[in-house]
């Protein structure tokens, strides 16, 4: 019969590179270095470093695997800026990593909610999905009250239509005559009220 | 509690969050149907509201992610399941990897997890009854899993007629012999060369020794993972891929929910992902 | 001329984005399919050829202009469906860059029914009136 039993003495091992060093020139000993950095709290400092300079996509996302398995509050700080990137996988995988510290990011939604880049109060609606569902809606709410930026209220309104409750329907209502021609809004407003108006929410 | 239907806007709200998080589409025919899985999970889950169901299934609480969808799809293995992957194995993916690496390596084939043993027989059945070419190679077909109580199933190689329900009599005449009223035994020839092994998806210390493979299968379980466990699992199974190997996923699942790593390829029976022959740009 | 209903995959990572363009397209005579990510849009061209893909740019994963030179790389059909960007970005750069990436239109969000029902109509190459 042509299959044959894999055994342990009949597997070739898969190569390591001869170097596992996070500043190697070789790809692999970075991606060897990250990934060997996962289970290492004090290896934040060095791989925060290393992010800056990565241009292997592998090895950045082994890199914001580590910090997301590390999931200390200074892994936040090691990722946050990359919710600034112009690359979209980094700034997914700054936010996979700011999901899984959901109490560290709650700490620092407020500050990013503020923040006077629109691209990065957009994506904070996003993370405000993992965190702690009252304060979360407490942020969407006073978002749609008064950013100027009608894509940023939309992305909210995205948000509140998932983990909002009765309490955001004057809120929405507001917005929407803040914002009286755009027709998106409009939609948008209408179909988030509709899901968080109905009786099944009501005990 | 299980006789009140749910509101249409719950519905499509669950439904849209299923979509995002899984990949997974509900179909307007199944709205009914799945309507009632909700109520029944509701209910089994002590929820009195949806918002509080929802609240629960958002959080994966209990791993109620998993409960919620073993709930409306056909999760229960046997073998021949989702037998277009295996055509395509076939018909594809081994030519494909035979055009690109030597012919006298053994192929090596990892189901990964392996459940009691229905998907890596299925697949060493299939080659043997498929592929022409299956006597010109050496073929390994590995099998592992997290629970170890599965794995020594499995190793048994003892399956109910229901398992049995999409093989042709001619071929569980072939392949097994009936041990009683309702269990069929895998003969002992299959049972002695697929090889079983420990191993959790998301310990690196577990999947490394189990080499380089040129085909994966990897069904349903990575899109019930956090976020950082499916970073970590797909990190690993890329490493165990030869490069230009590749990696099967569940019917609806999708590596956009899990990893960049990972190359979009299409055959003619599936879709299947491959890592990259050089290393990624 | 196309016979049976057009298609058009609607790309965005917002499911009300999705949902409004649905909405309009499949009262217009379209079928929509849907996909949040450039990786899922890939996917569901190779699955399911449309007529016209309208493209968001900013996505998780993949964003729209790296979605586009990926399909571009696809060989025919697929490489050449007419994609249609539509973005919150209104600046030059970002057209030209669309353009560069192989988009054939780009629109600035918010697009109202009738702008959308027209350049979809357009782009599927369906005459007006």
């Amino acid at each position: 019969m042509p299959l044959i039993r894999s055994t342990p003495s009949n597997t070739p091992p898969i190569e390591e590179p001869t170097e596992v060093n996070l500043r190697s020139s070789f790809a692999d000993s970075r991606w060897a270095a990250a990934r060997a950095a996962e289970h290492n709290p004090d290896s934040v400092a060095a791989l925060a470093e290393a992010l800056g300079c990565e241009t292997d996509m592998r090895v950045r996302e082994a890199i914001f695997t580590a910090l997301a398995r590390i999931r200390t509050p200074e892994c936040v700080d090691a990722v946050l800026p990359y919710l600034r990137s112009d690359d979209a996988s980094l700034r997914t995988a700054a936010i996979d990593v700011l999901r899984v510290v959901p109490k560290s990011t709650g700490a620092r939604l407020v500050e990013l909610f503020a923040d006077p880049d629109s691209d990065v109060r957009l994506l904070s609606c996003e993370l405000a999905r993992s965190v702690d569902g009252t304060e979360a809606q407490r942020l969407l709410i006073s978002l749609i009250e008064t950013d100027k930026e009608p894509n940023v209220c939309a992305a909210a309104i995205e948000v509140l239509s998932e983990i909002g409750d009765a309490a955001a329907l004057p809120p929405l209502a507001r917005c929407q005559a803040r914002f009286p021609d755009d027709p998106f809004i409009a939609f948008a407003v209408r179909a988030a009220s509709d899901r968080l108006d109905t009786p099944g929410d009501r005990d | 509690m299980t006789d009140k239907p749910i509101a249409e806007e719950d519905y499509r709200r669950l439904c849209d969050y299923l979509y995002r998080r899984t990949g997974m589409s509900v179909s307007e025919s199944r709205r009914y149907f799945v309507g009632r899985r909700i109520a029944e999970r509701m209910a089994a889950t002590g929820s009195t509201s949806f918002a509080g169901y929802f609240g629960r299934l958002r959080g994966n609480l209990d791993h109620e992610l998993e409960h919620f969808v073993n709930a409306f799809t056909v999760n229960e293995t046997y073998f021949y399941r989702e037998d277009h992957q295996l055509r395509c194995l076939t018909s594809d993916l081994l030519p494909v990897r035979l055009s690109v690496r030597s012919a006298h390596q053994p192929i090596r084939i990892w189901s990964m997890p392996c459940s009691t043993g229905e998907e890596p027989y299925s697949i060493a059945i299939w080659l043997l009854e498929n592929w022409p070419e299956v006597d010109a190679h050496n073929i390994e077909i590995v099998g592992s899993d997290i629970d170890t109580a599965v794995l020594a199933s499995a190793r048994e190689g003892v399956f109910s007629k229901r398992s049995l329900t999409r093989l042709t009599p001619q071929l569980t005449d072939r392949y097994f012999s009936q041990i009683d009223a309702d269990r069929w035994q895998i003969c002992e020839e299959l049972r002695g060369s697929v090889r079983f092994s420990a191993a959790n998806v998301v310990e690196r210390n577990d999947t490394r020794p189990h080499g380089l493979f040129d085909v994966i299968f990897c069904r349903n379980v990575l899109i019930y993972f956090d976020e950082a466990s499916r970073r970590v699992a797909a990190e690993n199974l890329y490493e165990n891929l030869a490069p230009g190997g590749f990696i099967c996923l569940g019917h609806s699942e999708s590596m956009s929910r899990i990893s960049p790593l990972f190359e979009v390829c299409r055959f003619s029976d599936a879709i299947v992902y491959r890592r990259p022959l050089r290393g990624a740009q | 001329m196309i016979e049976r209903r057009p298609r058009v995959l609607v790309i965005d990572d917002a499911g009300l984005v999705r949902l409004y363009y649905r909405k309009i397209l499949e009262a217009a005579g379209y079928d929509v399919d849907e996909a949040l990510n450039g990786l899922e849009a890939l996917e569901r061209v190779l699955e399911k050829l449309p007529d016209l893909a309208i493209v968001d740019v900013n996505m998780p994963q993949m964003d729209g202009f790296t979605f586009l030179a990926e399909l571009r790389r696809q060989p025919l059909p697929a490489g050449g469906i007419p994609a249609l960007v539509i973005s919150t970005e209104s600046q030059a750069r970002d057209i030209l860059a669309a353009r560069a990436s192989g988009a054939n239109y780009y629109l600035i969000k918010p697009v109202s029914e009738s702008v959308l029902k027209q350049h979809v109509a357009m782009l599927c190459g369906i005459p007006e009136g």
